[in-house]
């Protein structure tokens, strides 16, 4: 057990010839909520995604909860980590995309369950019990047997955050998780998360959300062009940015 | 209707009714000539339909067209599979396969297994070997073939329903910890099905009719059967009704078969199940009664 959960040391990221991470460098400790802000193209949600080895870093370290994300060291050389081991990496960190991606094949408690059985061998009345509670707690006890194409945005998305949840994360990424939604429906999202937070998860939220990075986060992490120009506080970062960027940024969106 | 409901005459259609006059007396002449042309011979037809042999040239084509079909399945998801695969070579072997299969007529294979004992007389290794006329018999050899051509035609119908599937239903099942085999057999599949089974139930009706080739390896199909009969008594054209009429029912079960699997996976994307033929027919009559349907 360590105190942070996420440690980046220069993080590098390339597709092809373009550099989306140009050295990230950060610390999320252990029950701290932070945001993510920047434009499109600043590089947020591709760390967000490389923290879940969803994507490969180019250079750098990026350790979750004192482990390196896809590899393991032995002395000085770095081996890559069988796909077993990345899967095990995975299911400890929940994470909730901004198209929701719920199965659209399964009803939503079935979405629910479906990892827990699967992945962590859970008798399936046990997850159904789970499931159950889950959904209660994102206001939707009564919608368990609804399709995905049954169900609003919002109603999509609460059901995807009770699928992360249903595997226990001790990590929860949010990858834009309202930008797909009728502006109505946000706020039950929002809602959730905020319960989340306040029981203590440890959270990074990439948002444009700035109502709730400015009541809900710990601390406000603003990206440009592939790197962090700006981490403080959420009265500071508002109430007094320091980056010229970062007003610019601000101005725009407030 | 209520009082408030627009009550207006409808726009007539000369078009239509002339076109609706064309096909009647089609239909009408191509009545009369099936009652009345004597050389249609229908009660030979009656004669035979249900005769022994031509019942076991239907159960051998049954037989003949689920087993290659079954074959044709399996062979289709493991070689999509494998296209898709990371690895140069194994997406390669794939490529190769579908590349030799699809490429010659499948008469041509169907000749080439029936005399692959000219090839491999023997088959297997050392004590295990068998003498290889004994196991490639001529039903074993269509089987082969057809078996073997169909898995490269369905590779390709299970690898456009994979990629019909959105990209973010891996991610999700990936951030999840599911493994990539769990992820494509629970999540990727299923879905996929929606696009696959249209095009499979063509291959299967398609797999029906295809199966008469096998009466060039003599293979007491429905077709051969029927030649047989008429090779003796010289009634081809009765006979060759006898198979196509027999062709068509069994199509036309697919057919009804292929709707209700395809209602089945189609269930999660539609809300509420499809109407059946039958609901749709009411439908259409109803609609066309009271006109309400607007003209398009």
């Amino acid at each position: 057990m360590s105190d942070i959960m996420v440690q980046a040391e220069g993080v590098h990221k390339r597709f092809g010839n373009i550099e989306v991470l140009k050295g990230v460098s950060m610390q999320v400790a252990r029950g701290e909520v932070v945001c993510l802000l920047g434009a499109s193209g600043s590089g947020k949600s591709t760390f967000l995604r490389c923290i879940n080895h969803l994507e490969k870093i180019d250079a750098g370290r990026l350790l979750v909860d004192g482990q390196l994300v896809g590899y393991r060291q032995v002395g000085e050389r770095l081996h890559e980590l069988h796909d077993r081991d990345i899967c095990r990496h995975r299911a400890e960190v929940g994470m909730v995309f901004q198209r929701f991606n719920l199965f659209g094949h399964m009803t939503a408690l079935q979405n629910i369950i479906e990892a827990p059985v699967l992945v962590r061998k859970m008798p399936k009345a046990q997850a159904t019990l789970r499931a159950r509670e889950l959904l209660a707690r994102v206001g939707l006890a009564d919608r368990g047997d609804a399709y995905p194409n049954q169900l609003s945005g919002g109603q999509q998305q609460r059901v995807a955050i009770a699928r992360a949840l249903a595997m226990s994360p001790k990590l929860m990424l949010f990858d834009e998780p309202t930008s797909a939604l009728d502006p109505e429906l946000v706020g039950e999202v929002l809602d959730v998360m905020k319960s989340l937070a306040r029981e203590g998860m440890t959270m990074v939220v990439v948002t444009h959300e700035m109502g709730f990075a400015r009541e809900v986060a710990d601390r406000v992490v603003m990206m440009h062009q592939g790197r962090i120009i700006e981490s403080a506080p959420p009265e500071q970062f508002f109430g007094a940015p320091q980056h010229e960027r970062t007003r610019q940024f601000l101005s725009k969106i407030l | 209707m209520r009082p408030d409901d627009i009550q207006a005459i409808p726009a007539r259609h000369p078009g239509r009714w002339i076109a609706a006059a064309a096909v009647f007396v089609l239909l009408i002449a191509t009545a009369y000539s099936l009652t009345t042309n004597p050389r249609f011979e229908w009660s030979v037809v009656g004669e035979y339909f249900f005769s022994v042999r031509i019942l076991h040239g239907l159960l051998l084509t049954l037989e003949l067209t689920v087993i290659s079909m079954a074959i044709g399945v399996v062979l289709g998801v493991l070689l999509a599979v494998m296209r898709l695969s990371h690895n140069p070579l194994v997406s390669g072997a794939s490529w190769f396969y579908i590349w030799l299969f699809r490429g010659t007529p499948v008469l041509v294979q169907i000749l080439f297994w029936f005399n692959i004992t000219a090839l491999y007389p023997n088959i297997g290794i050392g004590a295990f070997s068998f003498d290889a006329n004994n196991l490639i018999t001529p039903f074993v050899a269509a089987i082969l073939a057809l078996g073997l051509n169909e898995g490269a035609y369905m590779a390709e119908i299970v690898r456009a329903g994979i990629l019909s599937v959105d990209e973010g239903q891996s991610e999700a099942g990936a951030a999840l910890g599911m493994s990539r085999l769990q992820i494509m057999r629970r999540v990727v599949l299923p879905q996929a099905m929606r696009v696959i089974v249209p095009p499979t139930g063509n291959e299967a009706i398609s797999m029906l009719k295809t199966t008469s080739l096998v009466s060039v390896i003599a293979v007491s199909d429905l077709l051969y059967s029927a030649q047989l009969i008429y090779s003796v008594n010289y009634r081809t054209i009765p006979l060759l009704l006898v198979a196509s009429i027999w062709y068509l029912l069994v199509t036309t079960l697919l057919s009804i078969g292929q709707f209700y699997i395809e209602r089945h996976f189609g269930r999660s994307a539609t809300r509420g199940a499809q109407p059946t033929p039958l609901q749709r027919l009411l439908d259409r009559f109803m609609s066309a009664r009271t006109s309400t349907r607007p003209n398009l």
